[in-house]
C-alpha cells in the first residue's frame, strides 16, 4: 500500500491508483470534467490541478494524471488552487451559451455546480461569443449542442476505448473547436445513451429524456436491468411513482459505469400500454388468486405444474418452490426467451440470454428436482393445471399449454393464451434479488409503488397459498431470502445487508453440479 | 391577581349622556359636511363602479409574456413550479422544431385558487416571461375548474399591449395609456 497525503491527510491507497479516487477516499472532492474511471486520462480540462509537494517547493499539477506513490502529499485547498479553478472555470463560460433554462443537464452539470462551488466570477467578457451547431441530431440517441462543450473529449474517448466506432472527434482550433462527426456519419451503436452520461455538460443529451423532466424532481433508486442476464447495475430515476429513465450505477465488476440503449429504454414498459393492471378470470376481469386457487384444488396436486420463472426474482422462484412442495405438486423450469425480445450477444453488455435471473432460476430449479423443458413438455397431457411465474411459457414451449394460469407484470402470448391472469409487479416496483450470469446476485430497491392491483410475485404466490390453506410467510422479501439462503447451499450467509450495493457471488459450485454456467 | 379598578362615578351630565351624543353628532356632521365640499377626501372607495388603482407593485393575477415573434417567452426551465411554495404552477414542456429556443410549454397552468400571489414565480423567472403586473385582483369563477389559468389566459390577459411598450410602461407607470392600469378596454 502506498502512503499518500492530502491536505495534511495521510491515508493508505494501492500503489498506482489515480489521485482524484484516493482524494475521494480520503473525503475530499477534486473537480474534474475530463476524467472518468473508465476512460484513459486526457488531462485537458486542468480543473484536477492541485499542489504537490516537492524539494522546489509545491508545483501545479493536475491530479488525474497522477497516481499514488509513497510519500505523494498533495493540497487542493491552497489559494493557488483556488486561483486555477476560478481561471479554468472563466475560461470554459466565456463561450458558453448559459442555455440552463432550456438544457436537460441543468442539475445535474458540472458547469453549474462548479461555478457555484468554485468560481462565482462576474464575466468580463466583452466580445460576443462564439456561436456552433446547435441542436444536431447524431444518433438515435443523442442530440449534440455544440456550444455548450467544454471540450472534455470525455465523448472521443468512449468512442475510441469502448465501443471502438470512432465517431466523435474534435474539430478544428482554438475557440472554434467543437465537437463533431464526418458528414454523413451518425452514432452507429447500441451504447449511445452513456454518452449523455459521461458528458459533464449538456452538449449531448438524451433524445429519450429530452424535456421529460427536471433532474432535481428525481429521486434516484437503485435498482438492477433484468433485460438480459449480464444484470447491470442502474439507478432508477423517479418522480411520483413515475419512472423517467434509467441511469447505469457504477459496478466495477458488471457494467463498470455503462449500460446498453436497449436496457435503458426498459423504463417504458414501468407503465406502458402492454402493462398488466387487472387480474383476468376466462378474459373477464375477476379475483385471479381465487379462481386459480380453486382450479388448483378441482383438479388436485398431481395434475398441477408450477413452473419456476428466468424472469421472475429468486424471492418469487423460492416462494413457488415452497408452494410447490407444500401441495406436492410438479415443478419445472424452462429456459429461453419471451415473444418480441432481440437476442442480440455483443460479447460486452448485452447477451443473448435476455432473462436477469436464469442462474438463479436453475439453481433453485436444481435444488427442488424440478424438471426441465423436454420434462414439462413430455408431461404436458398428464397435466391440468399449469402456473406460469412471469415467463412467456407458450413461446418458449412452442405450443398451447392448457389450464395456463400467468403471473405477469405485462402482456404476452402466455397472458393471452391463459385461463388466469394474476398482475404481479414490475422489477421497480419490488424489493428482490437477482442472480446474473456471473453468478452474483444482486439487490433490487422498489422505487415506486405497484400500479393498478398488482402485487410483488412472492406476495402473490404467498397470497395465493393462503387460498390453498398453506401458509409460506413469502410476502416479505427480507424474510424471504432469509429462509432462500439459508436452504441454498450456494447462497448460504447472505443476507439483504452483506449483498451491498455491488451484490456478492454465489460460493463455487460443487464439482459438475453446475457444468456450464458461464454461458 | 389585580383588583379591579374602582368605576369612575360619572358626573350628572355625563350620566344624562346628552352632551356625549350631541359631541358625537358634531363630529358625523362635520365628516358630512367635509365630504360634501371636498370630495376628493372622501376615503370610500364606490366599488364596483369605481375601482382604486393598484401600485406599480401590486402583485395581481399572473399574465405571460410574449416575444415580438408572437412565441410565449417561456422557454418551461420549471424554475417557478420548483420555487412555488404553494405548488400551484403545472408546466408540460415541448420541443418546437422551428424555434430556436428549443423549448416552449405545451401547458402552463396556475391554479389561482391555490396560488398564495407571493411573486416568487416572478422572482424565479429566468426570462421575464411571467408577471404578476396586470393589478387584476378581481379572480373569480363558479367552478374550480375555472380557477386554473391556462396559458392562452394568461397570454391574452393584457391582449394588445405590445412587448415594445410594455417594457416602457413597466419602468415608467405615469407614461402608461389608462388601459395598462386596469382590466376594462385594451389598448389598441
Amino acid at each position: 500500500m502506498a502512503k499518500v497525503k492530502i491536505n495534511d491527510v495521510e491515508i493508505e491507497v494501492a500503489p498506482g491508483t489515480n489521485m482524484i479516487d484516493a482524494a475521494q477516499q480520503a473525503g475530499v472532492e477534486i473537480p474534474h470534467y475530463c476524467y472518468h474511471p473508465h476512460l484513459s486520462i486526457a488531462g485537458n480540462c486542468r480543473m484536477c490541478t492541485v499542489e504537490t509537494e516537492t524539494p522546489r517547493g509545491p508545483v501545479l499539477e493536475i491530479a488525474c494524471n497522477m497516481q499514488a506513490r509513497d510519500g505523494l502529499a498533495i493540497r487542493t485547498d491552497g489559494d493557488r488552487v483556488k486561483q486555477v479553478r476560478k481561471s479554468v472555470m472563466e475560461f470554459l463560460l466565456v463561450n458558453h451559451p448559459l442555455d440552463c433554462p432550456i438544457c436537460d443537464q441543468s442539475g445535474e452539470c458540472r458547469l453549474q455546480d462548479y461555478y457555484m462551488d468554485h468560481a462565482r466570477h462576474d464575466s468580463r467578457g466583452v466580445e460576443a461569443k462564439v456561436s456552433k451547431h446547435k441542436r444536431q441530431d447524431i444518433g438515435e440517441q443523442i442530440l449534440l449542442d455544440a456550444e455548450r462543450c467544454v471540450q472534455c473529449s470525455r465523448c472521443v474517448r468512449f468512442g475510441d476505448e469502448v465501443t471502438h466506432t470512432g465517431e466523435l472527434r474534435l474539430m478544428n482550433r482554438g475557440d472554434h473547436t467543437e465537437i463533431g462527426m464526418f458528414p454523413g456519419e451518425r452514432l452507429n451503436h447500441d451504447y449511445q445513451g452513456n454518452l449523455a452520461d459521461i458528458c459533464p455538460v449538456g452538449a449531448l443529451t438524451a433524445k429519450d429524456f429530452r424535456f421529460e423532466r427536471r433532474v432535481w424532481y428525481l429521486k434516484e433508486t437503485d435498482g438492477v436491468c433484468t433485460g438480459c442476464s449480464t444484470g447491470c447495475n442502474i439507478s432508477v430515476c423517479h418522480q411520483e411513482g413515475e419512472v423517467f429513465r434509467y441511469l447505469p450505477r457504477r459496478n466495477d465488476e458488471v457494467n463498470k459505469s455503462w449500460m446498453c440503449d436497449p436496457g435503458r429504454l426498459r423504463h417504458h414498459e414501468v407503465g406502458g400500454l402492454e402493462r398488466l393492471l387487472k387480474a383476468r378470470v376466462n378474459g373477464q376481469p375477476g379475483d385471479g388468486v381465487a379462481a386459480a386457487a380453486a382450479s388448483i384444488k378441482a383438479v388436485g396436486a398431481p395434475k398441477v405444474a408450477l413452473v419456476l420463472g428466468t424472469r421472475a426474482s429468486n424471492e418469487a422462484n423460492w416462494a413457488l418452490a415452497q408452494l410447490g412442495k407444500a401441495l406436492g405438486a410438479r415443478l419445472y423450469w424452462v429456459a429461453g426467451n419471451d415473444a418480441g425480445a432481440i437476442e442480440k450477444s455483443d460479447g460486452f453488455l448485452m447477451d443473448a440470454d435476455k432473462n436477469p435471473n436464469t442462474l438463479g432460476c436453475r439453481l433453485l430449479a436444481e435444488q427442488s428436482g424440478a424438471g426441465d423443458a423436454e420434462a414439462l413438455k413430455a408431461a404436458l397431457p398428464e397435466l391440468a393445471v399449469v402456473l406460469a411465474l412471469e415467463d412467456d411459457l407458450v413461446t418458449r414451449l412452442g405450443q398451447a399449454i392448457p389450464g395456463l394460469v400467468a403471473l405477469a407484470a405485462k402482456e404476452s402470448p402466455t397472458t393471452k393464451a391463459a385461463a388466469v391472469v394474476i398482475p404481479v409487479a414490475h422489477p421497480v416496483e419490488m424489493d428482490c434479488t437477482y442472480t446474473n450470469k456471473q453468478g452474483r446476485v444482486q439487490r433490487n430497491r422498489r422505487a415506486t409503488n405497484p400500479l393498478g392491483d398488482a402485487a410483488p410475485a412472492y406476495a402473490v404466490v404467498d397470497r395465493l397459498a393462503a387460498a390453498l390453506g398453506k401458509s409460506l410467510g413469502t410476502q416479505m422479501p427480507v424474510v424471504t431470502f432469509l429462509a432462500l439462503s439459508r436452504a441454498v447451499p450456494r447462497m448460504n450467509g447472505l443476507d439483504y445487508k452483506s449483498l451491498g450495493p455491488g451484490g456478492k457471488l454465489l460460493a463455487p459450485a460443487p464439482a459438475a453440479a453446475l457444468g456450464g454456467e458461464a454461458k | 391577581m389585580p383588583l379591579p379598578k374602582p368605576q369612575k362615578t360619572l358626573s350628572f351630565a355625563e350620566s344624562s349622556y346628552l352632551v356625549e351624543v350631541i359631541k358625537g353628532m358634531v363630529l358625523t356632521m362635520g365628516h358630512l359636511v367635509k365630504n360634501i365640499i371636498d370630495q376628493d377626501r372622501f376615503r370610500t372607495v364606490e366599488y364596483p363602479d369605481v375601482r382604486k388603482p393598484m401600485t406599480a407593485r401590486y402583485r395581481g393575477a399572473h399574465r405571460l409574456t410574449v416575444r415580438p415573434d408572437g412565441h410565449v417567452k417561456c422557454v418551461a426551465c420549471m424554475c417557478c413550479p420548483t420555487v412555488c411554495p404553494a405548488k400551484c404552477i403545472t408546466i408540460i414542456a415541448g420541443e418546437d422544431p422551428s424555434d430556436p429556443a428549443e423549448k416552449f410549454p405545451v401547458e402552463f397552468d396556475i391554479d389561482m385558487l391555490r396560488c398564495i400571489y407571493c411573486g416568487f414565480c416572478v422572482e424565479a423567472c429566468p426570462k421575464d416571461a411571467i408577471r404578476m403586473d396586470t393589478k387584476i385582483y378581481e379572480i373569480n369563477a363558479y367552478t374550480r375548474q375555472d380557477m386554473v389559468h391556462n396559458k392562452s389566459y394568461m397570454i391574452n390577459l393584457m391582449d394588445g399591449l405590445k412587448p415594445e411598450a410594455e417594457d416602457v410602461y413597466r419602468h415608467d407607470p405615469a407614461a402608461a395609456p389608462a388601459g395598462y392600469t386596469s382590466d376594462e378596454e385594451p389598448v389598441a
